[in-house]
């Protein structure tokens, strides 16, 4: 008897919990249409209900601080919503093709330059009757350029909301050749013109001091660690030889023929130039071998002399130097070029183009709420916050004017966790803001960069070296903006190429054969270096870039038709 | 219940299936404890199989399956076509092999001579110090094998002050020398983890016979060799057996963290090439076809090993 009682009591069990998991459901949903009702009636109610929105973010965001930072406890306060983001380990495409194929997704997806793999799965909601409907803020940050959020000339649905600052004006150089200012000084401020005066630098301070702090001095660290090599190593090649970044192409002003950039015989000098670099001992020897994070400590360690790199990525060990109370280690940035017939075009604009961002996705339950949101953040107020922090205590206004204390800007240089502890500028980058230099209502700027703010940063020896290059910012080294026209495509590496395509396939391959070929033909003896040329090229056709350049062709003409609308 | 059944007539053929079922229902409480199990395998090992559909379409994810469009053996066509599919075979094969002789043999050695060890405080603080390095993650071990062997590495330091070379040697940048650098990591990593159980079997074995061997003037060296080498014979055919049927399955783990882009073609494993041009690139077609191509590899050479073993020994694990 007792047996058969306990079997009963087993699907009773069952029953029970079935039953409270569908009276919690039935909850939720009249907790929602309750939501819904208020929506109707009045805005400012509904906007403080608590929601938690989640987020996959292909970039990670080392400076995430679970919204437990001033800022983003005042996000939370003002808007509700508690953001939950994703962040991958490793290589993103993999989770995102994961999501795809499972068909769920957070709330919120920047999938960076793979976005097309989620759109392709019908994963992003078309955003353009919401902004239409709840997004006068995000108008207003786009303006005419909302028309380049569109898909496609086929497709011309709005899936995300560019990311990088819109109407930017750019004030200071993002890519370049590097050297410490105590080089430069040392030597007396040579002309810093072409790849030779560069080496020369390097040579004349390698052999002056061979130790720096008793470590073995490194002339030139280069980083060929997964897709930096891109920044390091190949990329350069393309701005050294009168190009501007668009990923793994070169296009030409006049004909806008698109060409993979290795294919381009001026390059060949440049590899040659690095050849002979690592061959005469001036390319630190751990180059093609070490990681990121060996990288940065060794940039940091103080003694290497010249990078040839992007800001960004020597950012983290240049605060790292300052912190140390090491200023003269730091390094000036120099449009260095491979001989005096090509110009420097890291200040040829783009325009703006979007390309990649913040989508909703169609597994969001309420995109409304989440397109508020988004909205909220393209306000001035929620701008200003992200961008200067919280009044009274990141910065003070004075006669109607937002200035921050020295202590507090010395604060914002030197602590590399400074976003982290603050949440400024957190919750920037990729979502969407104003560029630097665009203006709020008051007549400020958007973002804490001004000119005079930019020089404010500037350590006092980069300063001298500044002054004795007969400058006042870097900039002033480069080629101007107004020199170049601007590129009526936007970026070319934000151009997606169709997945399924043969010409996908072949830019997996390429990145494989260039990862693999440049660091050995740059490590090989000077004698071999132009046999191992001959067989890259080879091997770039063998793997169909020149089928890739015309399907390229395609692509790039009805991007240029679509823009021009 | 057994005894019961057994003391049955066998020669009742007719009543053979009756007392088939009549045996399930006596242990029919087995069955059901059991049946947890199978349904976990079932679940977890044999109904995945059913994405091995994907191979044979040109998937599309999002779409319901009869949506889905079939493309016959286009996927197989475009591995066995692709030069690089055997390169990464190649890699994958070596670098196993590599593995399975050096991870299977020196454990042995290795269990053997400790065993021969008197001073058990000194054996025992050995058995564990070589194991400690199975708890290490491949991210910190690759870090510090990469540190170890930079160019003002400890080895190149070494081999300076002992004059044997006179330039600081590129360890991790010479393709040819990767495979041994990942054999030997490995070799680090795992020696004492599976030496254990080795140890244990060598401790299974009777002392009796070694007295007895003693007794009759066996030395050392023939006291291993025909006491504790037979002695754990069986132990061994399975390990490696087992070890034989992993060996495409290497995982990319240590390939990825050691690797860099100057040795990609010594690195680069099947793991690593489905991840890079299948889900990597949103190829699941692709990569679930190279997936069963794996899987293919793997049982010709377990069972080809099986077969080799059959003929040697006479026995047969599987």
């Amino acid at each position: 008897m007792k047996s058969v009682k306990k079997w009963f009591a087993l699907p009773l069990a069952a029953l029970l919990i079935f039953l409270s998991a569908c009276s919690d459901g039935n909850n939720g949903n009249s907790a929602g249409t309750v939501n819904n009702k208020e929506e109707a009636e009045g805005e400012p109610a509904d906007t403080l209900s608590p929601i938690t929105i989640t987020m996959f973010s292909s970039q990670p965001n080392t400076q995430w601080e679970d919204m437990e930072s001033p800022v983003g406890k005042k996000i939370k306060e003002l808007t509700g919503v508690t953001l939950k983001p994703d962040y991958p380990v490793g290589d993103p495409m993999q989770k995102l093709s994961l999501m795809a194929a499972s068909g769920e997704y957070p709330d919120l997806i920047f999938a960076n330059n793979n976005v097309n793999t989620i759109i392709n799965a019908g994963g992003l909601i078309d955003l353009t009757p919401l902004i239409e409907e709840h997004g006068p803020n995000i108008k207003k940050l786009y303006g005419d350029y909302l028309n380049r959020l569109r898909w496609s000339k086929d497709d011309p649905s709005i899936y995300f909301l560019g990311t990088y600052g819109v109407n930017e004006e750019q004030w200071e150089p993002r890519d370049g050749f590097m050297l410490q200012h105590e080089v430069v000084k040392e030597l007396g401020y040579p002309e810093m013109k072409t790849v030779k005066d560069f080496e020369n630098a390097i040579r004349a301070y390698m052999e002056k001091h061979p130790t720096i702090d008793g470590q073995p001095t490194l002339g030139l660290s280069l980083l060929a660690d997964d897709w930096r090599i891109a920044q390091s190593v190949t990329n350069p090649a393309v701005f050294s030889t009168g190009g501007s970044d668009d990923g793994e192409w070169y296009i030409d002003d006049e004909t806008k023929d698109p060409v993979i950039h290795y294919t381009r015989p001026e390059e060949k000098e440049y590899f040659k130039w690095l050849n002979h670099m690592f061959n005469t001992g001036l390319i630190d020897p751990d180059s093609f071998v070490q990681k990121y994070d060996q990288y940065k400590a060794k940039i940091a360690s103080g003694r290497v002399l010249g990078l040839i790199d992007s800001e960004w990525q020597f950012r983290e060990p240049e605060q790292a130097l300052l912190q140390a109370g090491k200023p003269e280690r730091t390094y000036g940035m120099y449009p260095i070029v491979l001989n005096e017939n090509f110009k420097n075009r890291n200040f040829q604009s783009p325009g703006y183009s979007g390309g990649t961002g913040v989508g909703i996705s169609t597994s969001a339950k309420d995109p409304v709420r989440i397109i508020k949101f988004l909205d909220w953040l393209c306000s001035e107020e929620a701008q200003i916050l992200n961008n200067w922090g919280i009044e009274g205590e990141h910065y003070t206004v004075e006669n109607g004017k937002r200035v921050i204390s020295p202590e507090e800007m010395q604060k914002r240089i030197t602590d590399p966790q400074y976003g982290k502890k603050t949440g400024i500028e957190t919750y920037l980058y990729p979502f969407p803001e104003y560029g630097v230099g665009v203006k709020d209502s008051t007549g400020q700027t958007y973002k804490i960069d001004s000119k005079e703010q930019i020089i404010g940063k500037y350590t006092d020896i980069e300063k001298e070296v500044l002054k004795n290059y007969g400058a006042t910012m870097w900039m002033d080294l480069y080629p101007k903006v107004d020199e170049f026209p601007v590129k009526p495509w936007g970026a070319a590496w934000q151009i997606n190429i169709p997945q399924e395509s043969e010409g996908a396939i072949t830019m997996q391959k390429l990145n494989e054969v260039v990862r693999k070929r440049i660091p050995e033909m740059i490590m090989a003896k000077p004698e071999a270096f132009d046999g191992l040329w001959d067989s890259f090229q080879a091997e770039l056709n063998a793997i169909g870039v020149p089928e890739l350049e015309e399907q390229f062709q395609e692509l790039l003409n009805e991007r240029i038709e679509m823009f021009s609308e | 219940m057994k005894t019961e059944t057994s003391l049955q007539p066998l020669s009742q053929v007719s009543r053979t299936k009756r007392s088939l079922w009549r045996t399930m229902i006596e242990q029919r409480y087995l069955f059901l404890m059991s049946l947890p199990f199978v349904a976990l395998v079932f679940v977890f090992n044999y109904l995945p199989l059913w994405g091995w559909t994907m191979a044979f379409q040109s998937f599309k994810p999002g779409l319901d399956f009869s949506e889905q469009d079939w493309v016959g053996m286009k996927n197989f066509i475009a591995i066995f076509q692709e030069p690089q599919f055997y390169l990464v075979l190649r890699n994958t094969l070596a670098m196993s092999f590599m593995a399975l002789i050096a991870g299977y043999t020196v454990p042995v050695l290795f269990a053997i001579l400790l065993n021969e060890i008197r001073f058990a405080f000194f054996k025992r603080s050995i058995q564990t110090i070589s194991y400690l390095p199975h708890f290490v993650s491949w991210v910190v071990a690759a870090g510090i094998i990469t540190k170890i062997l930079s160019v003002d590495g400890v080895v190149n330091e070494l081999l300076m002050w002992l004059n044997i070379t006179d330039k600081p040697i590129q360890f991790m940048a010479k393709g040819e020398w990767f495979w041994v650098i990942v054999t030997l990591s490995d070799l680090w990593k795992e020696m004492g983890w599976n030496s254990i159980i080795f140890l244990a079997a060598i401790a299974g074995i009777d002392p009796e016979l070694y007295e007895a061997a003693t007794v009759d003037g066996a030395s050392r060296f023939r006291r291993i060799w025909h006491i504790t080498l037979p002695g754990i014979r069986s132990t061994m055919m399975v390990m490696l057996i087992l070890s034989i049927g992993w060996l495409t399955s290497i995982g990319f783990e240590k390939q990825y963290l050691l690797g860099n882009s100057l040795v990609l073609d010594y690195s680069e494993v099947l793991d690593l090439y489905v991840l890079n041009y299948g889900i990597g690139m949103g190829r699941f077609s692709f990569g679930t076809a190279l997936g069963i191509v794996n899987s293919m590899v793997a049982i010709t050479l377990l069972l080809l090993s099986n077969w080799i073993f059959k003929r040697i020994t006479k026995e047969s694990v599987i």
